[in-house]
This record gives structure tokens, sequence and C-alpha cells, in this order.
């Protein structure tokens, strides 16, 4: 039997990160624009085909890792939870990583977490080969996630406005 | 969510686009709108309703555009019943494109598999989709014959594989095809299967297959019958004569099942098995001249091609195929279970569901619920499907989409209406309420309801409003798992929707006692609530009068107490030592100093377990020093694991204390117990009945504990692990090709597995029966001596017995996979399967993977 497509779209999917990485890549200049997140190597299909762990996105920098896995063991048993980390502060910086014990269980918290909210913000939750150690921290330039450093709308949740922009325009603390 | 206080409905799509756009990848949003189109090639024009067509095709001068047959096709066969056409017209389009070609074999092959997908995951579309096959038959007889050909095959596999679901679809998709076949067509298979049935029930009495085959018989016959027409109505009647005794019997289990508690004296609503309701459902709706309204219907038209002066030609008529019920039967990877027919709406005054008596109650329900689990994979895609069920089913039974329950039957005169959003809000229910465990994890059916409210918030929310007013005002005789389903439920679905409730209208429940169900479910709902945000955002969204519930302890945002810090506390200097040795790190040995120095002064105390002393101290300085988040206390059990371990293995005293210490130290935040406990159950430093043994015995205090969300959190989180552990070595002992002394080794592991699972369940219903028969230690001295009121005391009892009927459930459901009846029959199974060689698939289907449902792991693969 040929592979059987589905009538509509899965959302367990892995997302179009390793695709675009790997086509990013090839292409010439290489810039990473997502954070805590390492190049990975052959075959990211192959390696996601068993992945217990997800990355999760969007996150508030105040979200605890008790908010997290009181939401994400609604799926299955948690065997670790990775908080980002801002790489100076050692702050959370508005990411982590959560694996569990079987595929499955990954598989379904694509479906019925990713794009729900935690802490009054909808998530994102990407399949992941798994934790490194090194990968818990945020590649900016200014040590959160890449993603901060330039955002020009004002985000609470997430330190205000870009760092970058901060940085030319105070603190946003002090603006509000 | 005009009764959540939701505001209209761009305010939801503004709140999706505004989580969504902010990723860095866009991804999820992409998703959405390509949700009914992926199939189709970039080059096609996208799917779109006829109208739009129209407007695109006005200015002429742009050249023509013809899209190619195999794109076309694709996109019309997905999206069949979702246009503006007549369906009658838009299945013979179809048809006649198809016939145009099908020498083309890749097209051909390519419209089957999604003809066998569509009737799979989109059970609403069967009967359009069938109707293509129906007129296709007059075009080109081979198109029929080819879609029986290939339905029949498929129909086999989920039969061999028992795939119930899939097999009671694929079936309905030959019974809209009743008038093709020669003879009595899918009634001859109906009679096959009861037979079936037959050799079973006699087999064995409180058999279950045979009960899902009488309900996907009788759920056949109501298409076979609109379909086949009037010539087939004695055929049905005799299958429902046959039928009646199977199902009007109850089994054993059945009792456990139920919704509200049996002890009830007024139940909102009661017990009637699924196809107990279809049986009576038919007889009347035979009396009726098997009407079957809803269903919608196509008829037979003379192809445009023949000339006016021919005479109509009667249709090629096809063999029905051979389908073949494998022995023993295979009762799926899954244990099957009777079922409860379950509704929060039906039998109100004012009717927006189809009375239970009504064969349109089980029809839709049953496509409604086979639509929600079969696309479990897309909510987004569910939710559309459901807000549209009006386009499926015959015109004119559904009200206007939206319309106010209590303005339902203005402007449609005598003609009964249903609303389609109670029906969605319904059949979500029944599944998350189904005992004892619907298809998909529970948290889906949170996510489905939370993605309708998104999709169409004016329309479904004043449904859930009444929804959860009418389970609230019943959570009293409500079982107790469904009951804490509930709340899990309510919690998780506020927090996606800024926590806006009327709590006003439950202030009044607040003067009862906190052993009320109703004020326990309060109390219960903001803890939940906390876990998942914090007590200052919380106390913002409820009126003053909730606010001592949230005190301002819960507030601070540091560390619980640590009880030694005070003086007066015995032990407090060795338990401030204690604690700063672990600090820094200090040797065992010092350790080992300081606790000792506890076991002296305790023993002098004359207390007779020192143990339990020093244990409290080192467990509460392992919780103050962890304080800062699960990690840190991870990392600190982690080091104190070798202590701990030794100390629980020595006295079942101090290892309780474990339990209790950990729970004292979190007594504001019982979530972060709960969770900790959890870890100390991985690291086996407790074992599954020292928590039992805690939490229904020192802890009781009289049946008070019973009453507390989170100590049958703790409960049934215990046994869930134990149970699961179960079934990790039945996995492995259902291996093909075991050596004789890995059986003997996995035999060994399961004897002990299931003989642990028994005493566990014991204990807890020892336990619990003693509260709900009055004779509990804690609850005479508190009666005797008025601690407890007689009215409290009523209240507690009732605790008691919705403890033991959910337990007693947990356990017979266990007893059904890992009994030894229960494993001997999966090795029969597995002894009679083909060879692993010439079977491929049956070899992975015995692995942990068995229970996936809808092929996810496969699905990853394909790109």
């Amino acid at each position: 039997m040929p592979s059987v497509r589905s009538t509509v779209d899965r959302l367990d999917k892995p997302s179009s990160y390793a695709a675009s990485k790997k086509r990013r890549r090839g292409g010439g200049r290489e810039r990473d624009e997502d954070d805590g997140r390492q190049q990975r190597s052959i075959s990211p299909t192959d390696k996601l085909k068993e992945a217990t762990t997800l990355y999760v996105g969007n996150l508030s920098f105040y979200t605890t890792e008790e908010q997290i896995h009181e939401l994400f063991s609604k799926c299955g048993e948690i065997k670790r939870l990775v908080m980002g980390l801002d790489r100076f502060q050692k702050t959370p910086c508005g990411f982590c990583f959560v694996e569990y014990y079987t595929h499955q269980d990954a598989l379904d918290c694509m479906k019925y977490i990713g794009g729900t909210k935690l802490d009054e913000r909808v998530i994102r939750t990407d399949l992941d080969e798994g934790f490194a150690e090194g990968r818990q921290y945020g590649r900016g330039k200014s040590g959160g996630q890449v993603r901060d450093e330039y955002r020009t709308e004002y985000d609470p949740g997430r330190g205000g406005f870009g760092r970058a922009l901060n940085d030319d325009y105070g603190p946003a603390d002090e603006r509000y | 969510m005009a009764d959540l206080d939701i505001k209209p409905e761009d305010r939801g799509d503004d709140r999706r686009d505004r989580g969504r756009n902010r990723g860095s990848n866009n991804n999820r949003k992409r998703r959405f709108e390509d949700a009914d189109n992926h199939y189709d090639d970039s080059r096609a024009p996208p799917a779109q309703r006829r109208r739009h067509d129209r407007d695109r095709d006005e200015p002429h001068h742009r050249r023509p555009f013809r899209e190619p047959a195999l794109p076309k096709i694709r996109r019309e066969l997905l999206n069949i019943a979702s246009s503006t056409k007549l369906p009658q017209d838009e299945a013979t389009d179809i048809a006649r494109l198809l016939g145009d070609n099908y020498d083309d074999e890749e097209l051909r092959n390519e419209f089957f598999a999604i003809f066998l997908q569509l009737i799979i995951e989109q059970p609403f579309k069967i009967p359009f989709v069938a109707a293509v096959a129906f007129y296709g038959n007059d075009i080109k007889s081979d198109i029929a014959a080819d879609a029986i050909k290939r339905v029949a095959d498929r129909a086999q596999t989920a039969l061999n594989a028992g795939q119930w679901k899939e097999f009671k679809l694929l079936l309905r998709s030959l019974a809209c095809l009743q008038p093709l076949f020669e003879e009595d067509g899918v009634f001859a298979l109906l009679r096959q299967l009861f037979d079936t049935v037959v050799d079973l029930q006699s087999a064995n009495e409180s058999d279950v297959v045979g009960i899902e085959l009488v309900k996907i018989i009788l759920l056949t016959i109501p298409y076979a019958l609109v379909s086949g027409g009037p010539s087939f109505h004695e055929q049905a009647k005799g299958i429902l004569e046959s039928t009646a005794i199977v199902a009007g019997n109850m089994v054993p289990i059945e009792g456990l099942i139920a919704s509200y508690s049996d002890h009830a004296e007024e139940k909102p609503f009661p017990y009637h098995s699924v196809i107990g309701l279809l049986q009576t459902q038919l007889s009347n709706e035979a009396e009726n001249g098997w009407e079957f309204a809803c269903i919608p219907r196509f008829h037979r038209t003379i192809p445009k091609a023949a000339a006016e002066d021919s005479l109509p030609t009667a249709p090629v008529l096809h063999v029905f195929p051979t389908l073949s019920v494998p022995s023993p039967v295979n009762p799926g990877p899954t244990a099957v279970f009777p079922e409860a027919f379950f509704s929060l709406f039906a039998g109100h005054d004012i009717a927006t569901v189809p009375a239970i008596t009504d064969i349109s109650c089980s029809l839709l329900r049953d496509a409604i619920v086979d639509t929600i689990d079969q696309l479990d994979f897309n909510r987004e895609a569910v939710a559309k499907f459901l807000i549209d069920l009006d386009c499926y089913w015959s015109v004119g039974v559904f009200a206007k989409r939206g319309t106010h329950w209590d303005k339902l039957h203005e402007g449609y005169g005598d003609t009964i209406v249903w609303k389609s959003e109670d029906m969605i809000i319904d059949a979500i229910f029944s599944q998350l309420f189904k005992l004892p465990s619907p298809q998909h994890k529970l948290v889906y059916y949170h996510s489905l309801i939370t993605q309708l409210c998104t999709t169409a918030p004016a329309a479904i929310a004043p449904s859930l409003g009444r929804a959860i007013r009418f389970v609230y005002r019943n959570i009293p005789v409500m079982d107790l798992e469904l009951a804490n389903r509930f709340l899990d439920w309510f919690t998780h679905h506020l927090s996606n929707f800024e926590f806006r409730w009327r709590w006003a209208e439950w202030i009044e429940d607040l003067s009862s006692s906190d052993l009320h169900p109703k004020k326990a479910f309060i109390i219960a709902a903001l803890d939940k609530e906390i876990r998942l945000s914090f007590a200052a955002r919380i106390r913002k969204t409820v009126p003053d009068e909730y606010h001592h519930l949230i005190p301002q302890e819960l507030d601070v945002d540091k560390s619980p107490d640590f009880k030694y810090d005070d003086p007066q506390t015995p032990f407090a200097a060795e338990g401030q030592l204690l604690f700063t040795q672990f600090r820094k790190k200090a040797s065992p040995e010092e350790l080992d100093e300081t606790i000792k120095k506890i076991h002296e002064q305790a023993a002098e105390h004359g207390i007779e377990e020192v143990l339990v002393p020093s244990t409290d101290a080192f467990v509460t300085a392992i919780c103050r020093l962890g304080a800062k988040s699960l990690s840190h206390v991870l990392g600190c059990i982690e080091r104190g694991k070798d202590r701990l371990q030794s100390v629980a293995r020595t006295s079942e005293p101090a290892s309780r204390q474990i339990v209790a210490s950990v729970v004292a130290y979190w007594k504001n935040h019982p979530g972060v117990a709960v969770s900790i406990i959890d870890k100390l159950l991985n690291y086996q430093i407790l074992a599954p009945s020292t928590i039992i043994q805690w939490a229904l015995g020192d802890h009781l205090g009289g049946g008070k504990a019973l009453t507390e969300s989170w100590i049958y959190e703790l409960v049934s989180n215990t046994v869930t692990k134990v149970s699961s552990r179960n079934r990790d070595i039945i996995a492995v002992r259902l291996q093909k090709a075991l050596q004789q002394q890995q059986v003997d080794m996995v035999d060994g592991h399961l004897a002990e597995g299931r003989n642990s699972a028994r005493e566990l369940f014991k204990s807890i219903d020892d336990a619990v029966r003693g509260v709900a028969d009055g004779a509990a230690d804690g609850l005479m001295e508190g009666e005797g001596s008025g601690a407890i009121s007689a009215e409290e005391g009523q209240l507690i009892r009732a605790w008691g017995r919705r403890w033991q009927t959910a337990f007693l459930r947990r356990a017979q459901v266990e007893e059904s996979v890992i009994g030894e009846e229960a494993i001997e029959a999966r090795l029969r199974l597995l002894a009679a399967e083909a060879d692993p060689e010439t079977l491929p698939e049956a070899d992975h289907e015995n692995g942990t993977t068995a229970e996936v449902p809808n092929g996810d792991t496969e699905m990853v693969q394909v790109e």
C-alpha cells in the first residue's frame, strides 16, 4: 500500500525549521534565526522520527517551571524540563525544552498543546531532536533569544522592546 | 463567548493572530489556511466556493485556465459537500470527470486513495463520497466495482486488526451503495456479523466485543435503508428482532461506567447503554416507516446522455464482496468496553437536541464523535467541520447557526429543529466524560473546545456556558473521576480565555461547608487556576467574596517558610544545621552527626521511631533548598537519594514521613507537593503503597481528605503509574519470538505487578469503604465528639461512596488488562496470528506502538 496521506494537514509534523535551515546553509551565508538550537547534522527528519523532546517557544519570561509542568503533563509524564536561559544573566528568556518518555506523548503535545495558551500567551511547540548541554542558552547578542533583539512591538512578557532597541531608547521600564 | 464574557468574533481572531504572528516561524497560521486544500497543486486555483469563481470569471480578457484533471478531481473530492452546488450534481460531476480519465492509472489510484481516506477520516462525508460511486456506476460501472472492491479490502484489513471504528465507517459506505448490490447486499453481511455475535456471547457471557459488533450492525441499518429503500424493510426488521436480546442485556462492568453516582436519589439523566438506546430508537423508527429524516438522500437519475426516447436502464448490479470474520475475533489494540450514553442537553423542557427516543440522536452523535476522534491530528479542521455540521445532513434538520436556545422554535412553526452548537458540545462532553476512558487523551477534548470557541465564539460560548452550569449543578452526584475531569477541563479552558467566568453566580455556595462537593469544587478550581497562572492574577478574576480562598500567603514571591527557623519548633537547631550542611554539600558523615543528635533527643522525649523526626528535618531541608523550582528540588533529591532510600527501606513510618514533610512544606501549593511525590515514586524512594497509606491513612482525617481534589490527584496518579508499569511489562510479554527463558522472566514480573496492583486497589477500597460505611475510626470519633456534625457525616459518607466506585472501576479495568484471563486471551490471539515474516506489519502492531491511533508514527515519515 502506498503511504497514506491524510485528507487534512497534520499538526504533529515537525516545522520547516530543519529543512529551511539546511537550505540556508547550502545557500551561502549562514545565520541562525532560532535560539537555543544548534545546527543539525544528517537527516533531520530521521532524527525526529522517534523524538521525545519538544522545543517550546513564545513563553513569557515570568512563566515558571511549575506552570509548564502543570500544562505539559496533561500529555504524559515529563521526563525532563530544561528552561531556556539568558546566556549572561541566567534568567528565563522565553523558551524551554520538554522531554517526554514516549514519542507518542510528544506528538500528542504538538497536536493538543501547541498553539494553545500558557500564562495567557499562545505558545509554539516543535519536535526537537533532543536537548544537548549548551542549548539552554539564548543566542542573541545580548544573551536572550535572537527574536527579542530587534522586536519593535512592546511585549511586557518578554522584556519590553527588543534589546537592541532598548539600548538606543533606554530600558523599557523607564519609559513605562 | 457571550456567556463567558467573550467579546464578538473579531476579538477571537485577533487574539489568535497576535500570538501566531509573533513567533519567528509562522507555520501554524499557514497550516490553518491550507487546512482543506493542501493537496492542491500550486498551479491549480485554490479551492473556493462557487460564488468566488463567478466573480473571478467576470472579466473575460484573461485566457481561460484549464485545470489538469488530477488536481481538479483531488480538490473536488476533498471538498465534497462544502460547495454551493447541489450534492447530487457535485457527485455526478466528479464521477464524470473520473469516468473521462479512467485510463489514467495515477489519477485512478489517487482518487481511490482519497476516497478511502475520506470515509475513514471525515465520516460526515460518507453519504456524499458514496454518491460518487453510486452515480459513477451509470457512467462507467467499473467505477462502482473498483470502489466496492477497495472499500471491501480495507474493511477486511480493519476487521482483522479489530479496528472497529474504521470497519464501521467502511461498512457504512457500502451500505450507502445498497441499490447497486445483487440480492440482499449489505444485509447478508449484517446477518453474518450477528452470527459472530451469537458465537462470542455464547462462549463468554460477559463478552464485550459482541456488543461492539451489535452497535456496528445497528448503526449500519439506517444508511442501508435510506439508500436501499422500502424493499429492505423486512430484512431490517428481522435483524432488529435478533439483536434485541443482546441490546437489552447488561454486562457486569456496566454497573461501573455510569456517569452519575448509583446512590444518588435523583439523577439528572438515567443510565442508558448506547446499544440499548439504538435498539429502542430503531424500533420506534420502524413504527414511523423508517424515515431517517436526517440522512441526506441521493436518487438515481436518468443519465443526461440518454436520449429522451430511450427508457431508463436498470443499473449494473454487483456481487456484495465477501468478508470473513477472523477466528478468534481480534478485539483490537485497546480493550473494548460497553458505552454509556451521555448527554447534557437531552430531555430538557426546550428541546435543543433530539430526544433519546429519536434515532437522529444516535446517528448524529455517532458521526460527530467519529469526526472528532478520527481527526485528532488537526483540531482546527475538526472545529471547522463541526461548525459546518448543518452542511452534511438533510436540509432543515438544524436551526440557523447561533440561534439562541430559547428562541429555537420561533419561526420554524411545528417543524422540529436542533441547535447544532448544543449537539457539538454534547458530543464533546460525551467523550470528555466517557468511562472508563475516551479514545484520546483528555487534553485533546480540551483543546478542541478551545478551538471551537476561537473559531465561532458567539455561537459556541452560550452552549458551553449552559454545559458548565449543568455539570456544576450536578457535581454532587457525578462520578468522582468525571467530576475531576470536569475540574481539570474547566480550569484549563479558562486559562485560555483570560480566566473569565461569571463567578458571581456561585457566591451562594461559598457559605456551604468545605465538605460540600460544590464548595470543594470551587476551592479546587481556584487552586488549579493558580497552578496554571499565579495567585495575584487569579484573585483579580474573581469577586471579593472569593478572596478569602486565595490568602496573601500565596502571593509572596519567595519560598514557603522553613519551620526550623522558628526556635519553638522541636529540633529547630538541628533542622537549621542540617539545612546549612546540606546546602554547603557537607560530607555524609557530618549529616549523620546531626541526624544522630536528633535521634538522641527524640529518644529522650520518648519518641518511638526516631527516624521520623530526623526524616522530617532532612526532607524539609531538601524542600527548602529546592524551593526555587522543580529542577532545583530534583537536584536536591538526587543528592539525598541514597539516604532517603535507605530510610524508606528501614522504617514504614519514616517513609510515610517523607510524604508528610513534602506536603507540609508545600501546604499552600499542593500541586507542587503532588509533583514532587510523583518524582519520589520515580526514584523508587517511595513505594506506591506508602503514598496510599499516607493519603488514605495518616492524612484521612475522618474522611475529610476525600474532599480534597489534590488527594484524589495524588492517589489517581499513583495508581496510573502502577498500571502503566504493568502495561510496559505486558508489551514485552506480547512480543513475538520470545525465548522460553525470557518468557519465564517476564511472567515473573507480570505476576508480581499483578499482585501488587491488586493489593494497592484493595488497600484503597478498604480505606474508602470504611468512610462510605461510616466505620472509619476518625469519622466515628469525630461524630461521637461532635467535631463532625451529622450533616457533615453524611457528606463524608457520600464522598466515600464516590471514591469507592471510581477505584473499583479502575481495579476492574486493570483486571481486564493484566488479569490472568486477559493475558491468556492476548497470548492465544498472538499465537493465532500469521507468521511475522509473512505479515511485516503484524510485528510492529505488537510493539508499544500498538495503541497509536490513526497511524501517527507512519505519518511523520511522509513528508
